[in-house]
């Protein structure tokens, strides 16, 4: 009687966590609700006295409104984010095996230039690279915006990768070395597909931050031509101040990669969320 | 000698794997920053600058924006802004971090479910902010003028001080998760046989929150801390995209104020200068962050 009765309210006392982090998760998710359900509302409904919790009809007319511009932007979108997404995997993913597996004079110095440029903020380098970049006739083009943004991942990519591969067993590549694999080899053959969840989650993370930023894009490429996403949004929200439901449609194709990457692989994006921001 | 051959051979590998990235980030954020320095020196506007011979003129740009009242307003916005985020996004962060460690049924997937505001675009977390501190007919009105907390409709971003509480609140909603996150694996470190022996000595739960869990979670709370002050402190995208710095000037940061001088104005030279005086204040907390970690378990 007694065992079953403190069975009782240990799941009691789970039912009552559980309402309580569903009612925490609705309310902060809320600003989320918010922008997904706004986008399918008609102008009417958006300048009505009070606004409605649910659409009175759905509609996807913010989403056609859009459509026009949309197909440049969102090509320099993919472009510029796909480019550093490449450029600082290229970078990142080898020196932090480095960084792991070798012994060299300065590492700890090596370290500490990721852990440092990782906090610098952006407006820091703003003038400079744009002073740079004009001289080098690298305004309005896709390289400029690139180039900048890698400066986000590689340092980020560098101290999340780095602890795993100092986990990593070294036998393995060591074997493969008998074999008479080479030092290359071993890193594309053994160490990276070993790696490859991190690796994957490196990948993600450099889309993200290339996908997302906004600083770069709108400093370096002011040709509407050459804008991606963040900076047309950005744009458009000054010329229609008030067109909420094209703005939010706007939002939500904005935040469909990180909501898409994120909901698949939740625990990976987690887990490198903490390790690569923190130390190395 | 063999031996030593091979260790030689062994560590320009290194090199090679490590180098590329670290010369990357040297030519692109580490010249930058002297360049940054110099450019602050110098005379640099719309029409100097293509020239390469620009005059050198001391420190005339940094006396310019000290004596200028709207970088003085920037630089208390700043800290203002900062400290503000910082006691939210550390307080609630810690209460979810608390409370999701608990072991229940939903307690993984939605604290994971949560982290989701840190990886969506600052730009769009903050036009959705704005368009939910409406005044007209946004939704934070509308609640809480059914809630009978005010009697009209509240001009949030329109206003400095609830413009200035606006971005606060929009900064923790992102900055909460992530306090969260980093809290949750210092809470996960502390064994269980601690509490135990505690409840087992009588001590109830605020008594354990203070005798244990803030000791043992110093150097965590430490390192929060000074990375949320650091990562806050250099806010540019919410700022820029919220308020544009406004009304007025209420809400004008550093970061935002250096891009407006450089971008707008077009005086590079001051751009620069604020930017360093940015740089300045980072760079001393990030030592002291340094500090901290490389006691714990940098290497």
């Amino acid at each position: 009687m007694n065992k079953r009765k403190i069975h009782l309210k240990d799941s009691q006392k789970n039912a009552l966590f559980c309402v309580a982090a569903v009612v925490i998760a609705c309310v902060f998710l809320f600003p989320l609700y918010w922008i997904v359900i706004n986008s399918f509302k008609l102008d009417s409904e958006i300048f009505a006295n009070i606004p409605t919790l649910w659409p009175k009809s759905f509609t996807l007319k913010a989403y056609q409104d859009q459509l026009g511009n949309l197909s440049v932007t969102l090509k320099n979108s993919i472009i510029i984010a796909l480019g550093s997404m490449v450029l600082s995997l290229c970078l990142s993913v080898p020196a932090a095996y480095g960084l792991a597996r070798y012994r060299v004079k300065g590492m700890k110095l090596f370290v500490l230039v990721f852990l440092i440029t990782q906090m610098l903020p952006s407006s820091l380098v703003l003038t400079p690279l744009f002073l740079i970049f004009s001289k080098l006739n690298l305004l309005n083009s896709y390289l400029a915006p690139i180039l900048s943004t890698a400066t986000i991942s590689i340092p980020f990519i560098v101290l999340m990768l780095r602890p795993g591969f100092l986990t990593m067993p070294k036998e393995l590549e060591d074997a493969a070395k008998i074999d008479g694999c080479s030092t290359l080899g071993v890193f594309f053959r053994i160490v990276v597909p070993i790696c490859k969840p991190t690796v994957i989650t490196s990948a993600c993370f450099s889309f993200v931050f290339a996908w997302n930023d906004l600083a770069y894009s709108m400093t370096f490429n002011t040709n509407e031509a050459m804008r991606p996403m963040t900076s047309a949004i950005y744009t458009f929200m000054n010329q229609y101040g008030t067109k909420w439901n094209s703005i939010m449609a706007y939002g939500v194709l904005l935040i469909l990669p990180s909501v898409i990457i994120f909901l698949t692989m939740q625990k990976h994006i987690v887990a490198g969320m903490t390790s690569g921001s923190v130390k190395g | 000698m063999l031996s030593n051959k091979r260790e030689n051979k062994e560590r320009m590998l290194g090199y090679c794997f490590i180098l590329p990235a670290v010369i990357y980030m040297l030519v692109f954020i580490g010249y930058p920053i002297v360049y940054n320095w110099l450019i602050s020196l110098q005379d640099v506007t719309a029409s100097t600058l293509g020239s390469t011979g620009r005059d050198f003129i001391g420190v005339s740009n940094y006396k310019a924006i000290f004596g200028d009242p709207t970088f003085r307003k920037a630089l208390i916005h700043t800290l203002v802004y900062t400290i503000g985020c910082l006691v939210i996004q550390f307080s609630l962060g810690f209460l979810f971090a608390m409370f999701f460690v608990k072991k229940f049924t939903f307690a993984k997937p939605i604290r994971g479910l949560i982290v989701i505001s840190w990886m969506l675009p600052v730009t769009v977390t903050a036009l959705v902010f704005k368009f939910m501190f409406a005044e007209g007919n946004g939704i934070i009105n509308t609640i809480l003028l059914n809630l009978h907390l005010i009697k009209e409709p509240v001009g949030w971003l329109l206003k400095g001080n609830t413009a200035m509480l606006g971005l606060i609140i929009a900064n923790s909603w992102v900055g909460i998760p992530f306090n969260m996150l980093l809290l949750t694996t210092g809470l996960n470190n502390i064994p269980d046989d601690v509490y135990e022996a505690a409840s087992i000595d009588g001590a109830n739960g605020i008594q354990k929150f203070f005798k244990i869990t803030v000791p043992l979670l110093k150097s965590t709370i430490m390192s929060v801390l000074v990375l949320g002050f650091v990562l806050t402190f250099k806010v540019f995208d919410l700022v820029y995209v919220m308020t544009g710095g406004g009304p007025v000037d209420a809400t004008e940061v550093l970061s935002t104020y250096s891009y407006k001088l450089s971008f707008q104005l077009f005086h590079f030279g001051e751009g620069a200068a604020v930017a360093n005086v940015l740089f300045i204040c980072l760079f001393l907390v990030a030592l002291v962050y340094l500090k901290t970690i490389s006691k714990d378990e940098m290497m």
